[in-house]
Formats: C-alpha cells, structure tokens, sequence
C-alpha cells in the first residue's frame, strides 16, 4: 500500500514540480530561452495543474505518512550512522513536502504575514529538496518497489502472502540489528505492534486487543478513502483554474466571473497606489526605439486599428479565466517607431516599488499577433483594477507579466 | 554490478545533485536571516504532524474500534464511518484556512469571494448524509447474506 500511494504521490510531487520549473522561468528566463505562444491556453493549464496537483497532494501525502506510521517507533530509534542518515533524510523528506504544499495552499489565499521567509525563492529552493529526497528514497526502497511491481499475483494472494512489498522499511537495511523478525502484515497498526518492545511495546501490547480489521477490505477501503478525498478536494477546488469545474467551485480562493469586467483581480490600483496617474487625463504610452520616440494618448491609441484577441489571464496563484480583450497589436506600435523583426521590449508600469513594474518581453510574443495593449475589457472599458487606461495581454505568460497600467514600451537593441 | 544497483547509484547522484541546486538557491535568493523561519516552519510541520496529528489520528482509530467491539458494531461500518471522518478531516484542513484569511480581510473583493464557512457546513451534511446512506446499503447487503 506504501508503494500504491507512494506512486501517486510521487507522480503529483513531479508533475508540480514540472509545471513550477515551467512557471519559474516563464517568469525568470535565462537568455537563450524562447516560450511557446500556443495553444494560447498553456500556461493557464500548466499552472491550473500545477495548483490542483498540489491540493490534490494534501490527502495523498497525509495517506502515505499514515500508512508509514509506525516507522517512528522503530526499534532502537537510531540503530547506525547510516540509519542515522536515512531516518534524518525521511524527516527531511516529510518536512519539506508538509511546509511546501502548505505554503503554497496558503500563498493562494495571499495570507502572506504567515511566512517568515519570501515565499517564491523559498518554495523554488524547496522544490529541488524534495524532488533530491525523492530520488533518494526511490534508491534506498528500489529492492521493494520493484518486487513489487515483478510481483504479477492477483490481489488476494499478495494481501494474504506476508508481504516485505509493502512494509515501508527493508528489513535489512532499517536498522543493523536485523534478527529473525516476525513476518511483517499489510496492517500498518500490526506491524508496529511487531517491530516495537518496550514501552511503546505494552502499549501496543494493549492496542493489540483492538480487533484487526480484515486485510482485503481494509486496503481496498483505505484506497477508496483516499480516492473519494482526492477527488472531492479536486473538483471542490479546481474551478478556479478550469471552467468544466466551475458548477462546483465552492471552495476555491477565486471564482469565475466576479470581479470588475467581470473578471478577479489580484491588484487593486489602490494597492499598487497608482489611481491619481492612471486617472490622470494627460496619460501618455510612451514608446521608444533608440532615438525614435512617440507619444500616444488614450484616444490616440482607440484611433488606431483594433484587434479583438480571446485570451486567457492566467494567474501564477493557479486561478486563471479566458476574457475578450480588445486593443493595439503590439507589434503595430513598434513599427510606428521603425522597429524591424524580432525584437525584444521592455514594458513600465507606473506602479511603483513592485518588482513586476518592469517587464521583459521576448521576440516570440511582441511579434505575436495575439499581444496586444489592451483598451477594453469584455466589452467595456478597461477597469482601473485591470489596468487602465492600458494593459498588457500576451499568449500564454503568467499574469505578472501581463503588465498594467502601462507608462512606457522600449525596444531593446 | 546489477541493474537495480547501478539505478540506485544513479538515483542518489541524482538527488545529491538537486539538494546542492536547491541548496545553493537557497543561499542565492533568501536572505540568511529568514533561514530561522524557515527551519521554524520545518520544525513546526514534524511537530504538528508527527507529534500531534499522527496520534490524534491514531489514538481515534483504536478508540473506534475498541468502542465497536463493545457496542457490536461491524468493523466495516466503522470503516465506513473513518473515512468520513477523515474527508471531512483534510477538508477542513483546506479550508478553514480560507475561512480565517477572509475574516482578517483580503487585498480585494475578488480574492476569497465565496462563504466558504457555509459551503464547509454543506458540505459536513452532504457528506454525513451519503455515509448515513454507505451504511444503510452496508447493512441491507449484509443481512441478505445472512439470510
């Protein structure tokens, strides 16, 4: 059963971290690095996988740690330097998954003041820890995980066969002292009563008075359980990044559809205190290319050939929602200054002391005909909180860097 | 040298590789003092989980099924009756959270939108609702087998 849940947990543990690396340097590219503009919808996926992997490790992990209970009474606690380093890398291990799908539970309920330590380096440097641990673990139980798999037996036989498959520990390799043991059970709580003496021997000594649950159905409800609890903090939850589910976000930190423009915000122009200059009639998008320079007002921009682009805005906090934006093609506006090919572009924001107020934007998505500075939102005016009087929406990036309240578009030579 | 031996080795190269990456990220981007709260969060998870919620969890365990011997209840019923318990467990762990974040107030009216402590309420009656109804399919099917 250690190596059931083990797979699946394992299999979320790779998948966040994929999707996390893809985020990571969506956001911090090195230089060579070049993204994929479609399907448009990509990193909306990503991320929404990557965020709903991550709830759905809540009830797998706590059904791993259950079923490897008893491993923190082994007897003796510490039996070698090497089982010393093993039981030291486990708690590592079990550390670093607990504080990682925490954090980033709780980081998308933006309850920040709970974090000694800044979140996204932190989250980052964690996620290589345990992916390490991971692969660490996988090599020390490699004997176990794959008698496990070779064994083609039907269920039955393998339940009722005293089974070292699913004991979560190698008899030889637990501690140095490994004389003749009793054969171990597919009942976690049995099996501590067989490894332990002492102390916590007679009082599992008592606890063995408790009558033993059938093997077979036990395990087959233990699955289901976590079956039923992964599935219910998934559809519960996933809403927020895929619409199908949309009917039953009801726990989800955001929902589609609410917000202005009917669509959720992640910062107000009041807290990234620009108001008064995204308010101000005389605003101007500056856009420059070397020594070449325009000026264009709101008007002067609404005066230009609009497209109208169905693209998603999709959040690093794994919401995400697909709106109707309508505005000037980017790559128009650096024609306008005699820009050739592919360029890169750096765009500004009058937000101030953020450090996404600058953003970097790569060949593949200025020449995109889909990046657009966005003027409407769903049909009507941009919404101060969405970045008015001009915003950034490029194909498949991450919402930080779909740049709002825009001041200034420079190309880099 | 067997094959699964070579993969191990390889493995923990592996392994050893990311810790040095994570370990050096780590040293790259956070500030040396906030290395105490994150080993304050480390220490507060083992605690947490390993020292309180594991016997809790445990403890409740033994005590059902003691209980059940006592009063005759069929242990698959109190199977049935665990895994409720332990849904309704990790949800609340998920949720409650949201809950406390949205009575300290949020950044803006988008974020946290929903009554989460009603729907959690719902959904505690939803699902007592369907293991009342587990148990009664468990008791039908088992009377008839003993018919």
């Amino acid at each position: 059963m250690a190596v059931v849940v083990g797979r699946l947990l394992a299999l979320a543990f790779l998948v966040c971290f994929g999707t996390g690396i893809y985020s990571h340097f969506l956001q911090d590219p090195l230089p060579w690095m070049v993204f994929p503009t479609r399907p448009t919808f990509l990193y909306q996926v990503t991320q929404g996988i990557h965020i709903t992997a991550g709830i759905a490790c809540f009830p797998l992990l706590f059904a791993k740690l259950y079923i490897v209970f008893p491993e923190l009474f082994q007897t003796p606690l510490v039996g070698s330097f090497r089982h010393l380093l093993e039981r030291a890398s486990i708690a590592l291990f079990v550390a670093s998954s607990l504080v990682q799908i925490v954090i980033g539970l709780i980081n998308t309920y933006q309850w920040y003041q709970l974090f000694p330590f800044p979140f996204r380096q932190t989250h980052y440097a964690l996620s290589f820890v345990i992916i390490g641990s991971l692969a660490i673990h996988i090599a020390v139980k490699l004997d176990l995980i794959t008698k496990y798999w070779r064994k083609n037996k039907p269920v039955a036989e393998l339940v009722e066969a005293p089974e070292p498959a699913e004991a979560p520990e190698p008899a030889d390799a637990s501690t140095g002292s490994a004389t003749a043991r009793p054969n171990l059970t597919s009942d976690p709580v049995r099996n501590a009563i067989i490894r332990t003496e002492g102390v916590t021997g007679r009082l599992f000594d008592w606890i063995d008075t408790t009558p033993p649950a059938e093997p077979r159905a036990s395990r087959r409800g233990f699955l289901t359980i976590v079956g039923i609890a992964s599935a219910a903090v998934v559809t519960l939850t996933a809403g927020q990044s895929f619409k199908i589910f949309d009917v039953t976000n009801v726990f989800g930190p955001r929902k589609q559809g609410i917000g202005p423009n009917g669509l959720p915000v992640n910062r107000t122009a009041t807290a990234a205190k620009v108001v008064d200059a995204a308010s101000a009639p005389d605003w101007t998008l500056t856009v420059t290319n070397g020594d070449e320079s325009k000026s264009y007002s709101r008007a002067d921009l609404l005066a230009m050939p609009q497209t109208v682009v169905e693209l998603p805005i999709a959040c690093v906090e794994g919401w995400s929602q697909t709106a109707t934006w309508k505005g000037v093609r980017v790559g128009d506006l650096v024609d306008s200054v005699g820009a050739k090919g592919g360029i890169s572009l750096r765009a500004t924001s009058l937000e101030q002391n953020s450090s996404y107020a600058v953003m970097n934007m790569g060949p593949e998505y200025v020449r995109d005909d889909l990046t657009l500075v966005a003027l409407e939102l769903n049909g009507d005016t941009l919404d101060l909180d969405h970045g008015y009087p001009a915003r950034i929406i490029a194909p498949g990036r991450p919402g930080v860097l779909q740049t709002k309240w825009l001041t200034s578009l420079e190309v880099l030579s | 040298m067997t094959a699964i031996r070579r993969w191990q080795i390889a493995l923990i190269a592996l392994g050893l590789l990311l810790f040095l990456v994570g370990g050096i990220t780590l040293l790259n981007d956070v500030n040396p003092k906030r290395y105490l709260g994150i080993a304050l969060w480390f220490a507060g998870a083992l605690v947490l989980h390993d020292g309180i919620l594991s016997f809790v969890v445990f403890g409740t365990n033994i005590a059902m099924r003691k209980t059940a011997r006592r009063v005759r209840m069929p242990l698959p019923a109190i199977l049935i009756v665990q895994g409720a318990l332990v849904i309704a467990g990790i949800m609340t762990l998920i949720v409650v959270p949201a809950i406390l974040k949205k009575g300290i107030g949020t950044g803006n009216a988008t974020l946290l939108p929903l009554d989460y402590g009603l729907h959690l309420v719902v959904f505690y009656g939803v699902l007592a609702a369907v293991t009342v109804a587990a148990l009664a399919v468990y008791f039908v099917v088992r009377r008839r087998r003993a018919a």
